[in-house]
């Protein structure tokens, strides 16, 4: 287990920023995920954590010490590569039984050891393959008992998942989870994916630009988001966002070509000009008669267990609404419905993005 | 008459082994010749028209080359001067150490360039420019240096030139190869606690091994056959096989064909058994990064 701090931390390429500013605690035994675009510094902060990359300006302390200069085979790290990275030239046991070499662990205990992280990640029949011979779920396992078998105190997780089908994904994703769960080692996982973001962490530090856009629980970053870019990034289908402006003539109001809304009492007076409002698709609740707006429904996708409703207010991009699918043959496209925006659920961000 | 894609597709084959059939040809014609000339009898030599393949085959420029029959050698200074077996001895040691030391050496500038960008693009063609000097413009400095520094007619003089003058070759070459491996996998050793050089003998060395075999066979061909920094370094002692090989053709000798091309056939047989030996590594090795693995 390991506790990381980061202090002002900032990782520059010539004259590319990768990291701006960062200052991050990562406690011992959290699961923390790593999320953003491509280009927003969360690979590299990982591989700053590796001990891979050098930062710039700034210091990693692990367990309270400065480890910059540490080598990376000093820092008693385990990490997983998006590539899997497995020895090609090596059998799969050894590739597991690397690490336990590098240790110098007597021979007798490691053939142990690999034959019991071999059977916790199931990987037991692959033993004697070469990497070529497996499939990507297979080597992503493989990949996964070669670092648990020299029980490092901080799991570096890059993108491990990304290289898989969706059912596969899903499947090492409860995999991941449960090693976390049962190790209660410290985790770091990079993704660009949000429902990974979503399902794994018990904290999640949404990066942009090299920055950190926001943290916290996946419930908070979800329900709470404090930016355009944050909101738009968790959430599938993600939030509704319409660009239009407030008008203040009779009581203010959001208005764009298509809507008009009353904004709710609590934002009167902060918000003005040109804004965008946001809201979930589950959000919004629909009514045959009256409603804040009236709207025509442009399309009807039934997904089983929740139907979208996709309405003509979104110009630029969708504007969804979530029903239950028990009750979608109650909607048709072409039909004009009432929408209200419960008062709690709608948000404003300013022309930079930022929460109002 | 329209061609189906059948027929084009025959007309394409045989055009195809055509080509190839050719080209075999004059590739292996010379090849052909020095092997019939190495059986002719010392009259077919020079018979017009030519000999192509002897009707009385003989062993007898074998015996006189390799085996030093004296009552068969062409002149007494010849006899004198003809030592293939020593030649031999000389172009294995030479040819062999310098090899290696330009494949090691190589290898590691090499990584150093992959990962580190030790050299720049502009300086790795820098020095393969170097090599485009012709070797006539500096071998004449270089004796006169040798001659002052001892290194005249001795193994480590040419060792020595052997492997500075291929060594751009061995980095140009091994550099393609470990660019091909993925940077994430070494780093995948480093983590699991192998040190830097660990890491390069377990896992670099391994990964690049064809590539690592073709460039020492590509090294090994330019140095076993080299003839005229041999030729100026050397005096009596350090005499390799193409310099020996050019003793059966001169003003003193005249031109004894046969012998000759017994040499050569020596001279070229370990070649060819080394690269059927290593056949499965040149296959990969010198189709490496062409294929989108």
């Amino acid at each position: 287990m390991a506790h990381i701090e980061f202090k002002n931390l900032r990782k520059e390429y010539g004259s590319t920023i990768a990291v701006k500013e960062l200052n991050l605690e990562i406690a011992d035994g959290e699961f923390l995920v790593l999320v953003g675009p491509s280009g927003c510094g969360k690979t590299t902060t990982l591989r700053m954590i590796a001990g891979f990359e050098d930062p710039t300006v700034g210091e990693i302390y692990m367990d309270g010490q400065v480890i910059n200069d540490l080598e990376p085979r000093d820092r008693n790290i385990g990490m997983v590569f998006q590539s899997h990275a497995l020895f090609p030239h090596k059998s799969i046991y050894d590739n597991i039984e690397f690490g336990l070499r590098m240790k110098k662990m007597p021979e007798k205990e490691r053939r142990q050891v690999v034959k019991e992280v071999a059977e916790l990640v199931h990987i037991t029949a692959l033993l004697d393959k070469r990497p070529g011979q497996l499939s990507g779920g297979e080597s992503q396992r493989v990949a996964l008992a070669r670092t648990l078998v020299t029980k490092p105190s901080t799991f570096l997780l890059d993108e491990p998942l990304s290289s898989l089908d969706a059912k596969l994904r899903r499947e090492l994703r409860a995999e991941v989870d449960r090693l976390h769960t049962q190790l209660k080692t410290t985790f770091v996982y990079v993704t660009h994916d949000q429902e990974e973001a979503m399902t794994l962490a018990d904290r999640i530090v949404v990066m942009n630009g090299g920055i950190i856009e926001q943290q916290g629980t996946p419930m908070e970053i979800y329900s709470n988001p404090n930016s355009y870019f944050v909101a738009d990034f968790f959430g599938s289908p993600s939030m509704n966002l319409l660009d239009g402006e407030i008008i203040s003539k009779g009581g203010s109001a959001f208005k764009n070509d298509n809507i008009k809304v009353q904004i709710p009492e609590k934002y009167s007076g902060k918000v003005s000009g040109k804004v965008t409002l946001g809201i979930r698709p589950e959000h919004v609740k629909i009514v045959l008669d009256g409603g804040q707006v009236q709207d025509t429904i442009d399309l009807v996708e039934p997904m089983g267990k929740d139907t979208l409703l996709y309405f003509a207010a979104g110009k630029e991009r969708p504007f969804i609404v979530i029903v239950d699918g028990l009750i979608s043959n109650d909607f048709k496209s072409g039909q004009k419905v009432g929408l209200n925006f419960p008062e709690d659920k709608v948000f404003f961000f300013d022309g930079d993005g930022q929460r109002l | 008459m329209k061609l189906n894609k059948r027929n084009k597709k025959q007309i394409f084959e045989g055009f195809r082994y055509s080509t190839l059939t050719i080209w075999l040809l004059i590739v292996a014609f010379p090849l052909f010749w020095i092997i019939g000339t190495s059986f002719k009898p010392d009259a077919e030599w020079f018979a017009w028209p030519p000999v192509y393949w002897s009707d009385t085959p003989t062993l007898s420029n074998y015996a006189n080359v390799w085996m030093g029959k004296e009552e068969l050698a062409v002149t007494q200074y010849a006899q004198s001067m003809q030592k293939p077996w020593k030649a031999l001895g000389n172009s294995t040691l030479v040819a062999m150490v310098s090899t290696s030391l330009s494949v090691f050496f190589g290898a590691i500038l090499a990584y150093g360039v992959s990962r580190y960008q030790v050299l720049t693009e502009a300086r790795m063609f820098q020095l393969l420019m170097l090599r485009m000097v012709p070797p006539i413009v500096i071998v004449a400095p270089l004796t006169l240096h040798y001659s002052t520094l001892g290194l005249l007619d001795t193994h480590l003089g040419l060792i020595l030139i052997y492997f500075l003058t291929t060594l751009p070759y061995a980095v140009w070459m091994t550099k393609s190869f470990i660019d091909e491996i993925p940077m994430e996998i070494e780093q995948a050793a480093e983590i699991l606690g192998a040190s830097k050089w660990r890491t390069i003998w377990e896992v670099v060395l391994p990964l690049a091994r064809s590539g690592l075999v073709a460039t020492f066979l590509f090294i090994l061909i330019l140095t076993w056959s080299e003839y005229l920094l041999a030729l100026l370094l050397s005096k009596t002692e350090v005499v390799t096989l193409p310099v020996e090989l050019s003793k059966y053709e001169g003003s003193t000798e005249g031109r004894v064909y046969g012998r000759q091309a017994a040499l050569a056939v020596g001279i070229t047989v370990p070649l060819i058994f080394i690269g059927i030996f290593i056949r499965k590594h040149l296959a990969r090795g010198f189709s490496f990064g062409m294929v989108r693995r």
